[in-house]
């Protein structure tokens, strides 16, 4: 290592250049600039050459700076930067590995610290050879955690989840409402081309191919990639870390400790129920990844029966786990809710009533398809379908929001469709507001936010309706606990 | 909803303390000013816009005039509202806020998250010699809004020593 520091390893130009050059076409295509192929071409070229020198350089001014108490990365290009790390601020250090990596031999080091601003992205990235990446996430690791850190490889591995549940968790984890939708763009592309094949309708420009296009965007893109993004999922705790591997085409290698997480969800789709399945995900600080893939809230386990689900909360997170006595909302939920249910679908009702008319005058008799036949009753459809689902969240918010106040957790059950039991630790609280509408005052019941500190930067949750007292007594068992670890 | 009150006497307190009159004349001006740029284009989309004053989108002009309609006597009624309704305390261990139009609020911060305190001046608050201190924790931001000035900074002056007490305690 020179008296500057280290280089980078010189893969990032090529990563970086395209990176930049793929942005710059998908810009120049949807600006729609009419160009010949040849200036395209020379465009292209001098484009290139031009991000290769400006990466270059970017690469040979950059050096990055192991110290005993902090890293050091320093850009001495034009718009300089130097940026210092303590370890103490660090919340994880991951590696990942996209394909140019593995092409190249190296890996990245995401270096994440515990912060909520800028909490989706690493603080730093930083290729280098995989070995050395190793090395240093492991010197990094033994200034985080004040002792050395096993690697992956090292550690026995708890649970291991076979591909069949990588598959099953990327059919059933798509959440319900993308599931409907792209559902019925199946179901709208089938019927259109039997009408053409049938020869009820003539092929319409793309009309079944924009359906089927439709239903692959909203169903079978989302489960392709948590199929690829969990690949290979393997989960262990050692210790007070939690270590976890997946990935099939980008592989990731992530560790945090315990106490940097913020609250668990226990997290199921309405399909994933009827399987009797869930999956937990963990709201830990600091653990953010710059590829895009995925979400950045790690899940410490697939969708996995219930059974499984609750060893793997014993295992990984027993802090998480407390005697629960939830309770469900009182009678004052029920009117304020069914009271807010039958004002909105009122007002619905009324002001979908004249634009129904106009719709059923402008669009009768046009369109092929499930669609063109409903397209004149399309508003008061939608306005049936809406007042319906009010009735029916109305009903399952009776029977499925929950509060529960432990002496060191609480929880908070809810979700119509899609379900999740976030069990939050008093100590992780940040603010705590308790909200009043004017019906929920008449009928004295109040609801209450939570807001924490999460993967995404910061992240509010909400609760059902329930008295006032109870939901107070929350934000006053944050402020004693919060006092004594003062005193 | 019963809360002890007092006059203001310092930043720390042990019961709920209320805001300055002013903020009344502070929120008249804004929602005065708001409401003059709302009913203007208002005025000039029924001008340039003929279509709306056709029959087929009469329900819509009448729903968007009762609109503003409601949003007069909400701008007029909601201040006086807003400023009976409104009381914060600052103690050793928390910052407590109980304020609402419609929606009643009560927010809760442990001295123990703030992480950030800074005192915010609109051009209105300036000239009648208010100010809001925002309370910055890692999960969100929480306001005091239409303080006095004295009044704001002795409670960031407050609020940051004892943050940076506790922060003392903590090495």
């Amino acid at each position: 290592m020179s008296e500057q520091g280290l280089r980078l390893h010189p893969i990032i130009i090529v990563e970086n250049t395209i990176r930049t050059a793929i942005g710059l076409l998908v810009l120049i295509f949807v600006a729609g600039v009419p160009l010949d192929i040849p200036i395209l071409a020379a465009i292209a070229a001098v484009a290139l050459v031009v991000l290769l020198v400006f990466y270059y350089r970017q690469w040979k001014l950059t050096f990055v700076r192991f110290g005993e108490t902090d890293i050091v990365v320093e850009r001495k290009t034009l718009f300089k930067l130097k940026k210092t790390i303590p370890y103490s601020r660090i919340a994880s250090v991951n590696l990942n590995r996209g394909v140019l990596n593995r092409l190249s031999g190296t890996s990245k080091l995401m270096v994440n610290i515990n912060s909520g601003h800028n909490a989706v992205r690493p603080e730093a990235s930083l290729t280098f050879e995989q070995h050395l990446a190793d090395r240093f996430r492991n010197d990094m690791s033994r200034h985080i955690y004040r002792g050395e850190m096993p690697s992956f490889e090292e550690t026995e591995q708890m649970v291991r989840f076979t591909t069949m549940d990588v598959i099953l968790h990327g059919l059933f984890s798509v959440s319900t409402q993308q599931t409907i939708i792209g559902g019925f763009f199946l179901l709208n592309s089938i019927v259109d081309q039997y009408r053409i094949t049938v020869g009820e309708a003539d092929a319409g420009p793309g009309g079944t191919f924009i359906s089927l296009l439709l239903f692959f965007i909203f169903l079978v893109l989302p489960a392709v990639r948590h199929m690829i993004y969990y690949y290979g999922f393997k989960v262990h705790r050692q210790g007070d870390t939690i270590f976890l591997e997946h990935g099939l085409i980008r592989t990731y290698k992530t560790s945090f400790r315990i106490s940097r997480i913020n609250a668990i969800r226990v997290k199921n789709t309405l399909a994933s129920r009827l399987l009797r399945r869930s999956s937990i995900e963990a709201e830990v600080v600091g653990i953010g990844s710059d590829d895009g893939s995925g979400t950045t809230r790690p899940l410490i386990s697939l969708l996995a029966n219930d059974a499984k689900t609750q060893s793997l909360l014993q295992e990984l997170v027993p802090e998480f786990i407390y005697e629960r006595q939830a309770e469900k909302q009182p009678a004052g939920a029920r009117r304020v809710l069914i009271t807010e249910g039958v004002i909105a679908s009122a007002i619905l009702i009324a002001v979908a009533a004249y634009p129904s008319l106009l719709a059923y005058d402008a669009f009768s008799g046009t369109g092929d398809g499930i669609i063109g036949a409903l397209l004149p009753y399309a508003i008061p459809i939608v306005t049936a379908l809406v007042v319906a689902a009010i009735a029916y969240s109305v009903s399952v918010s009776l029977k499925v929001r929950e509060v529960d106040t432990g002496e060191e957790l609480f929880t908070f059950v809810n979700g119509i469709l899609d379900r999740e039991a976030v069990i939050m630790s008093y100590d992780n609280v940040q603010m705590v507001h308790v909200v009043r509408g004017p019906l929920a005052r008449h009928f004295d019941v109040s609801s209450a936010q939570v807001f924490l500190l999460s993967s995404m930067g910061k992240s509010m949750i909400s609760s059902g309706l329930f008295p006032e007292d109870r939901l107070e007594k929350i934000g006053n068992i944050v402020m004693e606990r919060a006092a004594a670890m003062k005193h | 909803m019963d809360m002890e009150t007092s006059e203001p006497t310092g930043a720390e307190t042990d019961s709920y303390r209320r805001l300055n009159r002013k903020c009344m004349l502070s929120m008249y001006i804004t929602n005065g000013i708001t409401y003059t740029i709302l009913l203007a284009a208002f005025i000039l989309l029924l001008i340039f816009v003929p279509a709306l004053r056709e029959s087929t989108f009469s329900i819509v002009t009448i729903l968007a005039a009762a609109g503003m309609v409601l949003l007069l006597v909400y701008f007029i009624v909601g201040p006086r509202i807003y400023y009976d309704r409104y009381r914060y305390m600052i103690t050793a261990d928390k910052v407590d806020v109980r304020y609402g139009i419609i929606i009643l609020r009560h927010i809760l911060v442990p001295i123990e998250r703030v992480h950030q305190v800074e005192v915010s001046r609109g051009p209105v608050n300036n000239m009648l010699g208010l100010a809001n201190v925002n309370i910055t924790t890692a999960g969100g931001v929480a306001t005091i809004s239409y303080l006095e000035i004295d009044e704001a900074e002795k409670i960031v002056e407050r609020l940051t020593e004892l943050i940076n007490s506790m922060l003392r305690d903590r090495e």
